[in-house]
Protein backbone atom coordinates (compact mmCIF):
# COMPACT_ATOMS: atom_id res chain seq x y z
CA UNK A 1 0.00 0.00 0.00
CA UNK A 2 2.97 2.12 0.64
CA UNK A 3 4.42 1.97 -2.35
CA UNK A 4 1.01 2.26 -4.39
CA UNK A 5 0.63 5.55 -2.34
CA UNK A 6 4.46 7.13 -3.30
CA UNK A 7 3.43 6.18 -7.26
CA UNK A 8 0.06 8.08 -6.36
CA UNK A 9 1.24 11.37 -4.59
CA UNK A 10 4.49 11.30 -6.96
CA UNK A 11 1.78 10.72 -9.67
CA UNK A 12 -0.18 13.76 -8.49
CA UNK A 13 2.45 15.74 -8.42
CA UNK A 14 3.39 15.86 -11.72
CA UNK A 15 -0.13 16.43 -12.54
CA UNK A 16 -0.62 19.65 -10.36
CA UNK A 17 2.82 20.59 -12.17
CA UNK A 18 1.44 20.35 -15.47
CA UNK A 19 -2.32 21.27 -14.91
CA UNK A 20 -3.10 24.60 -17.14
CA UNK A 21 -5.26 26.85 -15.99
CA UNK A 22 -8.11 27.20 -18.04
CA UNK A 23 -10.47 27.65 -15.38
CA UNK A 24 -10.65 29.17 -12.58
CA UNK A 25 -10.55 26.54 -10.28
CA UNK A 26 -8.82 23.47 -11.16
CA UNK A 27 -9.70 19.95 -9.89
CA UNK A 28 -6.64 17.14 -10.01
CA UNK A 29 -7.52 14.03 -8.76
CA UNK A 30 -4.93 10.51 -8.80
CA UNK A 31 -5.97 6.73 -8.43
CA UNK A 32 -3.40 4.80 -5.84
CA UNK A 33 -3.57 2.43 -9.08
CA UNK A 34 -5.03 2.39 -12.21
CA UNK A 35 -4.72 -1.84 -11.92
CA UNK A 36 -7.02 -3.80 -10.05
CA UNK A 37 -5.42 -7.40 -10.11
CA UNK A 38 -7.57 -10.37 -9.16
CA UNK A 39 -5.83 -13.28 -7.90
CA UNK A 40 -6.68 -16.90 -6.46
CA UNK A 41 -6.43 -15.12 -3.07
CA UNK A 42 -8.28 -11.87 -3.95
CA UNK A 43 -10.99 -11.26 -1.38
CA UNK A 44 -11.74 -7.42 -2.20
CA UNK A 45 -9.72 -4.02 -2.07
CA UNK A 46 -9.27 -0.57 -1.45
CA UNK A 47 -8.36 1.95 -3.87
CA UNK A 48 -7.23 5.78 -2.84
CA UNK A 49 -8.31 8.42 -4.62
CA UNK A 50 -6.28 11.67 -3.94
CA UNK A 51 -6.90 15.36 -5.32
CA UNK A 52 -6.14 18.89 -5.38
CA UNK A 53 -8.43 22.23 -6.00
CA UNK A 54 -5.98 24.63 -7.27
CA UNK A 55 -6.95 28.27 -7.93
CA UNK A 56 -4.96 30.99 -9.70
CA UNK A 57 -5.63 34.57 -9.85
CA UNK A 58 -7.79 34.67 -11.95
CA UNK A 59 -10.08 32.96 -9.25
CA UNK A 60 -13.13 35.03 -7.50
CA UNK A 61 -12.98 34.63 -4.28
CA UNK A 62 -16.13 32.16 -3.11
CA UNK A 63 -17.83 32.29 0.29
CA UNK A 64 -18.65 28.53 1.92
CA UNK A 65 -16.84 25.51 1.02
CA UNK A 66 -16.51 23.26 -2.31
CA UNK A 67 -18.57 20.64 -2.36
CA UNK A 68 -16.43 17.39 -3.90
CA UNK A 69 -17.94 14.35 -5.26
CA UNK A 70 -16.45 11.30 -6.32
CA UNK A 71 -17.74 8.36 -8.30
CA UNK A 72 -16.15 4.72 -9.07
CA UNK A 73 -18.31 3.55 -12.13
CA UNK A 74 -18.18 -0.28 -13.17
CA UNK A 75 -18.66 -0.99 -16.77
CA UNK A 76 -21.92 -1.09 -18.49
CA UNK A 77 -24.83 -4.34 -17.74
CA UNK A 78 -27.90 -5.38 -18.57
CA UNK A 79 -30.05 -6.50 -15.26
CA UNK A 80 -33.04 -8.17 -15.12
CA UNK A 81 -34.86 -7.52 -11.87
CA UNK A 82 -37.47 -9.78 -11.04
CA UNK A 83 -40.74 -10.36 -8.51
CA UNK A 84 -41.97 -13.35 -6.86
CA UNK A 85 -45.35 -13.75 -7.05
CA UNK A 86 -47.81 -16.69 -5.74
CA UNK A 87 -48.67 -18.92 -8.66
CA UNK A 88 -50.71 -22.04 -7.31
CA UNK A 89 -49.78 -21.81 -3.78
CA UNK A 90 -46.20 -21.88 -4.90
CA UNK A 91 -43.85 -18.79 -5.07
CA UNK A 92 -42.34 -18.42 -8.56
CA UNK A 93 -41.28 -15.35 -10.65
CA UNK A 94 -43.53 -13.61 -12.20
CA UNK A 95 -42.89 -10.19 -13.45
CA UNK A 96 -39.71 -8.74 -14.27
CA UNK A 97 -38.45 -5.55 -15.53
CA UNK A 98 -35.10 -5.40 -17.28
CA UNK A 99 -32.79 -2.36 -16.89
CA UNK A 100 -30.49 -1.35 -19.29
CA UNK A 101 -26.74 0.22 -19.41
CA UNK A 102 -26.86 0.58 -15.49
CA UNK A 103 -23.18 0.32 -14.14
CA UNK A 104 -21.80 -2.91 -12.76
CA UNK A 105 -20.49 -1.02 -10.01
CA UNK A 106 -21.17 2.48 -8.56
CA UNK A 107 -19.87 3.91 -5.66
CA UNK A 108 -19.60 7.18 -4.45
CA UNK A 109 -18.20 9.37 -2.21
CA UNK A 110 -19.11 13.32 -1.16
CA UNK A 111 -18.27 16.03 0.70
CA UNK A 112 -22.51 16.22 1.70
CA UNK A 113 -25.57 14.32 1.22
CA UNK A 114 -26.43 14.06 -2.65
CA UNK A 115 -29.50 15.92 -2.66
CA UNK A 116 -27.61 19.11 -1.37
CA UNK A 117 -24.88 19.54 -3.93
CA UNK A 118 -26.97 20.73 -6.78
CA UNK A 119 -30.19 20.71 -8.70
CA UNK A 120 -31.68 16.99 -9.79
CA UNK A 121 -31.34 18.31 -13.82
CA UNK A 122 -27.23 18.38 -12.93
CA UNK A 123 -27.17 15.46 -10.57
CA UNK A 124 -29.26 13.39 -13.51
CA UNK A 125 -27.10 14.68 -16.40
CA UNK A 126 -23.97 13.58 -14.64
CA UNK A 127 -25.43 10.53 -12.86
CA UNK A 128 -24.55 11.81 -9.38
CA UNK A 129 -26.11 9.68 -6.50
CA UNK A 130 -27.80 6.16 -6.99
CA UNK A 131 -31.37 7.99 -7.52
CA UNK A 132 -30.00 9.74 -9.76
CA UNK A 133 -28.37 6.67 -12.14
CA UNK A 134 -30.57 6.61 -15.38
CA UNK A 135 -32.56 3.24 -15.20
CA UNK A 136 -33.58 2.83 -18.81
CA UNK A 137 -35.93 0.15 -19.58
CA UNK A 138 -35.10 -2.35 -21.96
CA UNK A 139 -37.03 -4.05 -24.41
CA UNK A 140 -40.48 -5.57 -22.67
CA UNK A 141 -41.82 -5.04 -19.30
CA UNK A 142 -44.50 -7.41 -17.70
CA UNK A 143 -44.75 -4.49 -14.88
CA UNK A 144 -47.74 -1.93 -14.86
CA UNK A 145 -46.51 1.62 -14.66
CA UNK A 146 -47.76 2.27 -10.84
CA UNK A 147 -45.14 -0.36 -9.45
CA UNK A 148 -41.89 0.34 -11.81
CA UNK A 149 -40.79 2.82 -9.03
CA UNK A 150 -40.70 -0.55 -6.55
CA UNK A 151 -38.34 -2.56 -9.35
CA UNK A 152 -35.94 0.29 -9.49
CA UNK A 153 -36.15 1.05 -5.53
CA UNK A 154 -35.72 -2.99 -5.29
CA UNK A 155 -32.99 -3.17 -7.83
CA UNK A 156 -31.10 -0.37 -6.10
CA UNK A 157 -31.81 -1.98 -2.56
CA UNK A 158 -30.57 -5.31 -3.92
CA UNK A 159 -27.20 -3.85 -5.74
CA UNK A 160 -26.27 -2.62 -2.27
CA UNK A 161 -26.70 -5.46 -0.40
CA UNK A 162 -24.30 -6.95 -2.73
CA UNK A 163 -22.00 -4.37 -2.11
CA UNK A 164 -21.85 -3.21 -5.47
CA UNK A 165 -23.80 0.31 -4.81
CA UNK A 166 -22.99 2.85 -2.51
CA UNK A 167 -23.65 6.15 -1.34
CA UNK A 168 -21.09 7.57 1.57
CA UNK A 169 -21.21 11.22 1.90
CA UNK A 170 -19.00 12.42 4.17
CA UNK A 171 -16.11 9.84 2.94
CA UNK A 172 -13.93 12.54 1.47
CA UNK A 173 -11.28 13.60 4.02
CA UNK A 174 -9.53 16.87 3.63
CA UNK A 175 -5.59 16.77 4.30
CA UNK A 176 -5.17 20.77 3.86
CA UNK A 177 -7.82 23.01 3.01
CA UNK A 178 -7.53 22.33 -0.90
CA UNK A 179 -6.20 18.60 -0.63
CA UNK A 180 -8.06 15.66 -0.38
CA UNK A 181 -8.28 11.88 -0.41
CA UNK A 182 -10.78 9.16 0.11
CA UNK A 183 -11.01 5.76 -0.02
CA UNK A 184 -13.22 3.00 -2.32
CA UNK A 185 -13.67 -0.52 -0.76
CA UNK A 186 -14.30 -3.12 -3.95
CA UNK A 187 -15.41 -6.34 -2.79
CA UNK A 188 -14.76 -9.56 -3.38
CA UNK A 189 -17.64 -9.93 -6.08
CA UNK A 190 -16.99 -7.04 -8.26
CA UNK A 191 -16.70 -7.47 -12.27
CA UNK A 192 -14.10 -7.18 -14.14
CA UNK A 193 -13.76 -4.33 -17.08
CA UNK A 194 -12.79 -0.92 -17.29
CA UNK A 195 -14.35 1.17 -14.68
CA UNK A 196 -14.46 5.26 -14.53
CA UNK A 197 -13.33 7.49 -11.82
CA UNK A 198 -14.82 10.45 -11.77
CA UNK A 199 -14.49 13.87 -10.13
CA UNK A 200 -16.80 17.05 -9.42
CA UNK A 201 -15.90 19.64 -7.71
CA UNK A 202 -19.32 21.48 -6.91
CA UNK A 203 -19.77 25.29 -5.50
CA UNK A 204 -23.51 26.11 -4.21
CA UNK A 205 -25.11 23.44 -7.34
CA UNK A 206 -22.62 24.46 -9.90
CA UNK A 207 -20.24 22.69 -11.12
CA UNK A 208 -16.70 24.38 -11.50
CA UNK A 209 -14.79 21.46 -12.74
CA UNK A 210 -14.48 17.70 -13.37
CA UNK A 211 -12.24 15.36 -14.03
CA UNK A 212 -12.62 11.42 -15.69
CA UNK A 213 -9.80 8.70 -15.21
CA UNK A 214 -9.85 5.20 -16.47
CA UNK A 215 -9.07 2.32 -14.02
CA UNK A 216 -9.02 -1.47 -14.95
CA UNK A 217 -10.51 -4.64 -12.89
CA UNK A 218 -8.78 -7.74 -14.50
CA UNK A 219 -8.35 -11.03 -13.51
CA UNK A 220 -4.37 -11.78 -14.06
CA UNK A 221 -2.29 -15.38 -13.63
CA UNK A 222 -3.88 -18.61 -13.09
CA UNK A 223 -7.39 -17.01 -12.77
CA UNK A 224 -6.89 -15.14 -16.15
CA UNK A 225 -5.70 -18.08 -18.01
CA UNK A 226 -8.66 -20.30 -16.48
CA UNK A 227 -11.07 -17.67 -17.66
CA UNK A 228 -10.04 -17.27 -20.70
CA UNK A 229 -9.72 -20.82 -21.82
CA UNK A 230 -13.65 -21.37 -20.05
CA UNK A 231 -15.00 -18.56 -22.78
CA UNK A 232 -12.44 -18.66 -25.53
CA UNK A 233 -12.01 -22.50 -25.95
CA UNK A 234 -14.79 -24.06 -23.96
CA UNK A 235 -14.66 -27.66 -25.76
CA UNK A 236 -10.82 -28.50 -24.27
CA UNK A 237 -11.66 -26.61 -21.71
CA UNK A 238 -15.14 -29.07 -20.87
CA UNK A 239 -12.80 -31.98 -21.84
CA UNK A 240 -10.13 -30.28 -19.44
CA UNK A 241 -12.31 -30.69 -16.27
CA UNK A 242 -13.50 -34.49 -17.30
CA UNK A 243 -10.02 -35.48 -17.37
CA UNK A 244 -8.99 -34.27 -14.37
CA UNK A 245 -12.50 -35.57 -12.78
CA UNK A 246 -11.30 -39.17 -14.28
CA UNK A 247 -7.43 -38.51 -12.92
CA UNK A 248 -8.94 -37.70 -9.74
CA UNK A 249 -11.25 -40.87 -9.18
CA UNK A 250 -8.59 -42.91 -10.72
CA UNK A 251 -6.00 -41.82 -8.01
CA UNK A 252 -8.32 -42.62 -5.23
CA UNK A 253 -8.92 -46.04 -6.27
CA UNK A 254 -5.00 -46.36 -6.29
CA UNK A 255 -4.80 -45.16 -3.61
CA UNK A 256 -7.19 -46.35 -1.39
CA UNK A 257 -7.24 -49.86 -2.99
CA UNK A 258 -9.91 -52.02 -1.33
CA UNK A 259 -10.49 -55.14 -2.82
CA UNK B 1 5.78 -9.76 0.22
CA UNK B 2 4.07 -7.58 2.84
CA UNK B 3 3.61 -8.62 6.81
CA UNK B 4 0.48 -8.94 6.55
CA UNK B 5 0.30 -11.19 3.51
CA UNK B 6 2.32 -13.69 5.26
CA UNK B 7 0.22 -13.57 8.66
CA UNK B 8 -2.74 -14.57 6.69
CA UNK B 9 -3.53 -18.32 6.39
CA UNK B 10 -4.80 -19.00 3.04
CA UNK B 11 -8.36 -19.59 3.75
CA UNK B 12 -10.51 -17.56 0.59
CA UNK B 13 -9.85 -19.08 -2.65
CA UNK B 14 -11.17 -16.84 -5.58
CA UNK B 15 -13.09 -18.91 -8.03
CA UNK B 16 -12.69 -17.89 -11.40
CA UNK B 17 -15.92 -19.06 -12.88
CA UNK B 18 -18.48 -18.28 -10.16
CA UNK B 19 -16.73 -15.24 -9.82
CA UNK B 20 -16.92 -14.91 -6.17
CA UNK B 21 -13.84 -15.79 -2.84
CA UNK B 22 -15.13 -19.16 -1.00
CA UNK B 23 -13.34 -20.42 2.30
CA UNK B 24 -11.97 -23.20 1.01
CA UNK B 25 -11.85 -25.50 4.26
CA UNK B 26 -15.86 -24.84 3.97
CA UNK B 27 -15.45 -26.23 0.44
CA UNK B 28 -13.14 -29.01 1.23
CA UNK B 29 -15.38 -30.13 4.41
CA UNK B 30 -18.62 -30.64 1.84
CA UNK B 31 -17.21 -32.40 -0.78
CA UNK B 32 -15.93 -34.41 2.09
CA UNK B 33 -18.66 -35.00 4.22
CA UNK B 34 -21.10 -35.69 0.77
CA UNK B 35 -18.14 -37.94 -0.39
CA UNK B 36 -18.20 -39.55 3.15
CA UNK B 37 -22.60 -40.27 2.46
CA UNK B 38 -21.95 -41.57 -1.05
CA UNK B 39 -19.36 -43.74 0.21
CA UNK B 40 -21.96 -45.54 3.20
CA UNK B 41 -24.96 -45.58 0.65
CA UNK B 42 -23.12 -46.08 -2.32
CA UNK B 43 -24.59 -43.10 -4.00
CA UNK B 44 -23.17 -40.40 -6.62
CA UNK B 45 -24.17 -37.79 -4.30
CA UNK B 46 -25.04 -34.97 -6.12
CA UNK B 47 -28.38 -34.50 -5.64
CA UNK B 48 -27.17 -33.42 -1.54
CA UNK B 49 -23.82 -31.76 -3.43
CA UNK B 50 -25.93 -29.43 -5.51
CA UNK B 51 -27.91 -27.77 -3.22
CA UNK B 52 -25.61 -27.05 -0.66
CA UNK B 53 -23.59 -25.42 -2.82
CA UNK B 54 -26.68 -23.36 -3.65
CA UNK B 55 -27.70 -22.55 -0.51
CA UNK B 56 -24.37 -21.66 0.40
CA UNK B 57 -23.77 -18.61 -1.72
CA UNK B 58 -22.68 -20.44 -5.33
CA UNK B 59 -25.09 -19.54 -8.77
CA UNK B 60 -27.13 -21.75 -9.18
CA UNK B 61 -26.19 -22.65 -12.54
CA UNK B 62 -22.18 -22.95 -11.72
CA UNK B 63 -22.88 -25.22 -9.38
CA UNK B 64 -25.27 -27.35 -11.18
CA UNK B 65 -22.71 -27.42 -13.84
CA UNK B 66 -20.24 -28.02 -11.61
CA UNK B 67 -21.47 -30.64 -9.67
CA UNK B 68 -21.79 -32.81 -12.97
CA UNK B 69 -17.95 -32.87 -13.24
CA UNK B 70 -17.71 -33.69 -9.44
CA UNK B 71 -19.93 -36.83 -10.23
CA UNK B 72 -17.47 -37.86 -12.75
CA UNK B 73 -14.64 -37.98 -10.50
CA UNK B 74 -16.91 -39.95 -7.31
CA UNK B 75 -18.12 -42.71 -10.10
CA UNK B 76 -15.02 -43.16 -11.97
CA UNK B 77 -13.41 -44.00 -9.14
CA UNK B 78 -16.23 -46.33 -8.17
CA UNK B 79 -16.37 -48.29 -11.83
CA UNK B 80 -12.54 -48.84 -11.62
CA UNK B 81 -13.24 -50.82 -8.98
CA UNK B 82 -16.22 -53.06 -10.41
CA UNK B 83 -14.70 -52.84 -13.68
CA UNK B 84 -11.84 -54.90 -11.83
CA UNK B 85 -14.77 -57.45 -10.61
CA UNK B 86 -16.24 -57.51 -14.17
CA UNK B 87 -19.39 -56.60 -12.58
CA UNK B 88 -20.50 -54.07 -15.61
CA UNK B 89 -22.57 -55.43 -18.47
CA UNK B 90 -21.20 -53.16 -21.13
CA UNK B 91 -23.60 -53.52 -23.97
CA UNK B 92 -26.13 -53.03 -21.60
CA UNK B 93 -24.49 -49.76 -20.55
CA UNK B 94 -23.94 -48.56 -24.17
CA UNK B 95 -27.62 -48.68 -24.74
CA UNK B 96 -28.55 -46.83 -21.83
CA UNK B 97 -25.72 -44.14 -22.52
CA UNK B 98 -26.69 -43.37 -26.16
CA UNK B 99 -29.98 -42.48 -24.21
CA UNK B 100 -28.44 -40.63 -21.82
CA UNK B 101 -26.35 -38.57 -24.01
CA UNK B 102 -29.47 -37.14 -26.30
CA UNK B 103 -31.10 -36.84 -22.98
CA UNK B 104 -28.25 -34.59 -21.62
CA UNK B 105 -28.14 -32.73 -24.85
CA UNK B 106 -32.23 -31.77 -24.58
CA UNK B 107 -31.21 -30.83 -20.89
CA UNK B 108 -28.68 -28.25 -21.56
CA UNK B 109 -30.82 -26.55 -24.55
CA UNK B 110 -33.45 -26.29 -21.67
CA UNK B 111 -30.98 -25.29 -19.14
CA UNK B 112 -30.23 -22.35 -21.41
CA UNK B 113 -33.76 -21.66 -22.03
CA UNK B 114 -34.63 -21.65 -18.59
CA UNK B 115 -31.78 -19.93 -17.19
CA UNK B 116 -32.76 -16.55 -20.04
CA UNK B 117 -36.29 -16.81 -18.94
CA UNK B 118 -35.59 -16.54 -15.15
CA UNK B 119 -37.15 -19.78 -13.78
CA UNK B 120 -34.53 -22.57 -13.57
CA UNK B 121 -34.18 -21.84 -9.66
CA UNK B 122 -37.97 -22.62 -9.69
CA UNK B 123 -37.59 -25.63 -12.01
CA UNK B 124 -34.66 -27.31 -9.89
CA UNK B 125 -36.60 -26.74 -6.89
CA UNK B 126 -39.48 -28.18 -8.20
CA UNK B 127 -37.89 -30.89 -9.31
CA UNK B 128 -35.95 -31.56 -6.35
CA UNK B 129 -39.18 -31.91 -4.62
CA UNK B 130 -40.90 -33.84 -7.03
CA UNK B 131 -38.11 -36.64 -7.40
CA UNK B 132 -36.68 -36.85 -3.60
CA UNK B 133 -40.01 -36.81 -2.34
CA UNK B 134 -41.26 -39.35 -4.74
CA UNK B 135 -38.24 -41.40 -4.48
CA UNK B 136 -37.65 -41.45 -0.47
CA UNK B 137 -41.05 -42.09 -0.15
CA UNK B 138 -40.68 -45.19 -2.27
CA UNK B 139 -37.69 -46.39 -0.41
CA UNK B 140 -38.72 -45.30 3.19
CA UNK B 141 -41.55 -47.64 2.66
CA UNK B 142 -39.76 -50.31 1.07
CA UNK B 143 -37.11 -50.23 4.01
CA UNK B 144 -39.68 -50.04 7.02
CA UNK B 145 -40.94 -53.61 4.90
CA UNK B 146 -37.59 -54.80 4.64
CA UNK B 147 -36.69 -54.17 8.71
CA UNK B 148 -40.28 -56.00 9.62
CA UNK B 149 -39.99 -58.51 7.75
CA UNK B 150 -36.66 -59.20 9.18
CA UNK B 151 -37.93 -58.96 12.90
CA UNK B 152 -40.76 -60.86 12.38
CA UNK B 153 -38.65 -63.70 10.29
CA UNK B 154 -41.04 -63.23 7.47
CA UNK B 155 -39.24 -64.66 4.19
CA UNK B 156 -38.56 -62.55 1.97
CA UNK B 157 -39.48 -63.32 -2.13
CA UNK B 158 -36.74 -63.51 -3.52
CA UNK B 159 -36.57 -62.57 -7.47
CA UNK B 160 -38.06 -64.98 -9.91
CA UNK B 161 -36.44 -65.41 -13.59
CA UNK B 162 -39.15 -66.08 -15.58
CA UNK B 163 -41.58 -63.04 -14.19
CA UNK B 164 -42.62 -60.65 -17.31
CA UNK B 165 -44.15 -57.03 -16.42
CA UNK B 166 -45.40 -54.61 -19.66
CA UNK B 167 -42.30 -53.80 -20.53
CA UNK B 168 -41.44 -57.52 -21.88
CA UNK B 169 -43.76 -57.01 -24.45
CA UNK B 170 -42.26 -54.21 -26.65
CA UNK B 171 -40.50 -54.51 -30.23
CA UNK B 172 -37.18 -54.38 -30.75
CA UNK B 173 -35.56 -56.82 -28.41
CA UNK B 174 -31.79 -57.12 -27.69
CA UNK B 175 -30.05 -59.93 -25.92
CA UNK B 176 -27.96 -58.78 -23.12
CA UNK B 177 -26.07 -62.08 -21.77
CA UNK B 178 -23.83 -60.42 -19.10
CA UNK B 179 -27.72 -59.45 -17.34
CA UNK B 180 -29.35 -62.75 -18.78
CA UNK B 181 -31.96 -60.18 -20.18
CA UNK B 182 -33.54 -60.35 -23.28
CA UNK B 183 -35.71 -57.13 -23.32
CA UNK B 184 -36.71 -53.93 -25.84
CA UNK B 185 -34.07 -51.62 -26.17
CA UNK B 186 -37.23 -48.67 -25.74
CA UNK B 187 -36.99 -48.55 -21.71
CA UNK B 188 -33.68 -48.73 -21.61
CA UNK B 189 -33.25 -45.78 -24.24
CA UNK B 190 -35.98 -43.98 -22.63
CA UNK B 191 -34.37 -44.76 -19.04
CA UNK B 192 -30.78 -43.63 -19.99
CA UNK B 193 -32.56 -40.47 -21.90
CA UNK B 194 -34.83 -39.69 -18.55
CA UNK B 195 -32.09 -39.59 -16.25
CA UNK B 196 -29.62 -37.94 -18.65
CA UNK B 197 -31.84 -35.37 -19.10
CA UNK B 198 -32.51 -34.57 -15.17
CA UNK B 199 -28.79 -35.32 -14.25
CA UNK B 200 -28.07 -32.36 -16.25
CA UNK B 201 -30.84 -30.19 -15.36
CA UNK B 202 -30.52 -30.84 -11.98
CA UNK B 203 -26.82 -31.58 -11.37
CA UNK B 204 -27.18 -35.06 -10.12
CA UNK B 205 -25.57 -38.13 -11.41
CA UNK B 206 -29.33 -40.29 -11.12
CA UNK B 207 -27.65 -43.47 -9.29
CA UNK B 208 -30.63 -43.64 -6.90
CA UNK B 209 -32.95 -43.51 -9.39
CA UNK B 210 -31.54 -45.68 -11.83
CA UNK B 211 -30.77 -48.52 -9.77
CA UNK B 212 -33.90 -48.91 -8.68
CA UNK B 213 -35.87 -48.61 -12.36
CA UNK B 214 -33.04 -51.23 -13.57
CA UNK B 215 -33.95 -53.78 -10.74
CA UNK B 216 -37.55 -53.65 -10.90
CA UNK B 217 -38.39 -52.05 -14.20
CA UNK B 218 -35.70 -53.88 -16.34
CA UNK B 219 -35.01 -57.20 -13.73
CA UNK B 220 -31.57 -56.71 -14.41
CA UNK B 221 -29.56 -59.25 -12.01
CA UNK B 222 -28.39 -57.10 -8.93
CA UNK B 223 -24.82 -58.19 -9.11
CA UNK B 224 -24.54 -56.36 -11.90
CA UNK B 225 -26.78 -53.31 -11.63
CA UNK B 226 -24.49 -50.91 -9.46
CA UNK B 227 -21.17 -51.16 -11.93
CA UNK B 228 -23.82 -50.81 -15.17
CA UNK B 229 -25.16 -47.46 -13.59
CA UNK B 230 -21.80 -46.20 -12.35
CA UNK B 231 -20.55 -46.62 -15.73
CA UNK B 232 -23.15 -45.23 -18.09
CA UNK B 233 -23.38 -42.23 -14.74
CA UNK B 234 -19.79 -42.15 -15.83
CA UNK B 235 -20.30 -41.33 -19.22
CA UNK B 236 -23.71 -38.83 -19.47
CA UNK B 237 -21.94 -36.60 -16.59
CA UNK B 238 -19.01 -36.50 -18.68
CA UNK B 239 -20.85 -35.54 -21.92
CA UNK B 240 -22.59 -33.34 -19.43
CA UNK B 241 -19.79 -31.61 -18.31
CA UNK B 242 -18.25 -30.38 -21.84
CA UNK B 243 -21.68 -29.56 -22.83
CA UNK B 244 -21.90 -27.25 -19.85
CA UNK B 245 -18.80 -25.56 -20.25
CA UNK B 246 -19.54 -25.05 -24.28
CA UNK B 247 -23.00 -23.65 -23.89
CA UNK B 248 -22.91 -21.77 -20.54
CA UNK B 249 -19.73 -21.60 -19.65
CA UNK B 250 -20.38 -21.84 -15.95
CA UNK B 251 -18.15 -25.28 -15.01
CA UNK B 252 -15.64 -24.04 -12.31
CA UNK B 253 -12.63 -25.93 -12.38
CA UNK B 254 -11.36 -24.66 -9.40
CA UNK B 255 -14.32 -25.43 -7.55
CA UNK B 256 -14.86 -28.65 -9.05
CA UNK B 257 -11.21 -29.93 -7.97
CA UNK B 258 -11.89 -28.95 -4.48
CA UNK B 259 -15.39 -30.73 -4.38
CA UNK B 260 -13.73 -34.03 -5.75
CA UNK B 261 -10.74 -34.12 -3.41
CA UNK B 262 -12.56 -33.86 -0.28
CA UNK B 263 -15.10 -36.41 -2.08
CA UNK B 264 -12.77 -39.35 -2.95
CA UNK B 265 -10.85 -38.74 0.47
CA UNK B 266 -15.15 -38.81 2.62
CA UNK B 267 -16.01 -41.80 0.21
CA UNK B 268 -13.57 -43.94 1.27
CA UNK B 269 -14.46 -43.59 5.04
CA UNK B 270 -17.89 -43.75 4.15
CA UNK B 271 -17.77 -46.97 2.24
CA UNK B 272 -15.84 -48.98 5.52
CA UNK B 273 -18.26 -47.57 7.54
CA UNK B 274 -20.97 -48.95 5.34
CA UNK B 275 -19.65 -52.51 5.60
CA UNK B 276 -20.66 -52.39 9.30
CA UNK B 277 -24.32 -51.53 8.57
CA UNK B 278 -27.77 -53.76 7.34
CA UNK B 279 -28.22 -52.79 4.07
CA UNK B 280 -31.94 -52.31 4.96
CA UNK B 281 -30.95 -49.84 7.81
CA UNK B 282 -29.07 -47.92 5.12
CA UNK B 283 -31.83 -47.66 3.21
CA UNK B 284 -33.90 -46.41 5.65
CA UNK B 285 -31.58 -43.40 6.52
CA UNK B 286 -30.39 -42.87 2.72
CA UNK B 287 -34.37 -42.53 2.31
CA UNK B 288 -34.78 -40.37 5.44
CA UNK B 289 -31.97 -38.37 3.76
CA UNK B 290 -33.57 -37.74 0.44
CA UNK B 291 -36.78 -36.64 1.64
CA UNK B 292 -35.03 -33.99 4.55
CA UNK B 293 -33.54 -32.55 1.01
CA UNK B 294 -36.96 -32.25 -0.94
CA UNK B 295 -38.32 -31.09 2.25
CA UNK B 296 -35.86 -28.03 2.46
CA UNK B 297 -37.29 -27.46 -1.73
CA UNK B 298 -40.77 -27.58 -0.62
CA UNK B 299 -40.54 -25.26 2.57
CA UNK B 300 -38.92 -22.69 0.03
CA UNK B 301 -41.33 -23.04 -2.54
CA UNK B 302 -44.33 -22.61 0.30
CA UNK B 303 -43.21 -20.33 2.19
CA UNK B 304 -43.13 -16.31 1.38
CA UNK B 305 -40.10 -15.21 0.39
CA UNK B 306 -37.83 -13.03 2.65
CA UNK B 307 -37.25 -10.80 -0.69
CA UNK B 308 -39.90 -10.91 -3.25
CA UNK B 309 -37.14 -9.40 -5.81
CA UNK B 310 -34.27 -10.49 -6.88
CA UNK B 311 -32.13 -9.43 -9.60
CA UNK B 312 -30.07 -11.36 -12.97
CA UNK B 313 -27.15 -9.68 -15.21
CA UNK B 314 -28.37 -10.48 -18.71
CA UNK B 315 -25.40 -9.03 -20.68
CA UNK B 316 -22.59 -7.72 -19.88
CA UNK B 317 -19.53 -7.57 -17.28
CA UNK B 318 -19.97 -10.63 -15.04
CA UNK B 319 -22.84 -12.51 -17.17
Amino acid sequence: MIRYLALAIAAFLAGLASAKAVHAEELVTAISSDLVSIRSNFTGTDIVIFGQVSRDVNSISRSGDYDLVIVVEGPPQEITTRRKGRFLGVWVNRYYETFENVPAFYALASTAKVSDLGSRELLDEYRIGLNHLNLAIARRSSVPLSERDDFRQAFLRLRQQQGLFSERPGAIEFLTSTMFRTNVPLPANIPVGTYKVKSFLLHQGSLLSKTEAKMHVAKTGFEQVTYNLAQKMPVAYGLLAVFFAIFTGWLASVIFKRD
Amino acid sequence: MRCDELRQPIVQLYLPIAEIPVNIFVIFGMGGAVGFLSGLFGIGGGFLLTPLLIFSGIPPAVSVATVTTQVVASSASAVISYWRRRAIDFKLAIMLLVGGVSGSTVGVMLFDLLQSLGQLDLVISLSYVTFLGTIGGLMLFESIRAIRRRKTGAKVTARRPGQHNWIHGLPFKMRFRQSKLYVSVIPILALGGIIGFLGTVLGIGGGFMMVPALIYLLRVPTSVVIGTSLFQILFTMSSATVLHAVSTQTVDIVLALTLMIGGVIGAQFGARMGQNLRGDQLRLLLALLVLAVGMRFAVDLLLTPEDLYSIAIVTGAGS
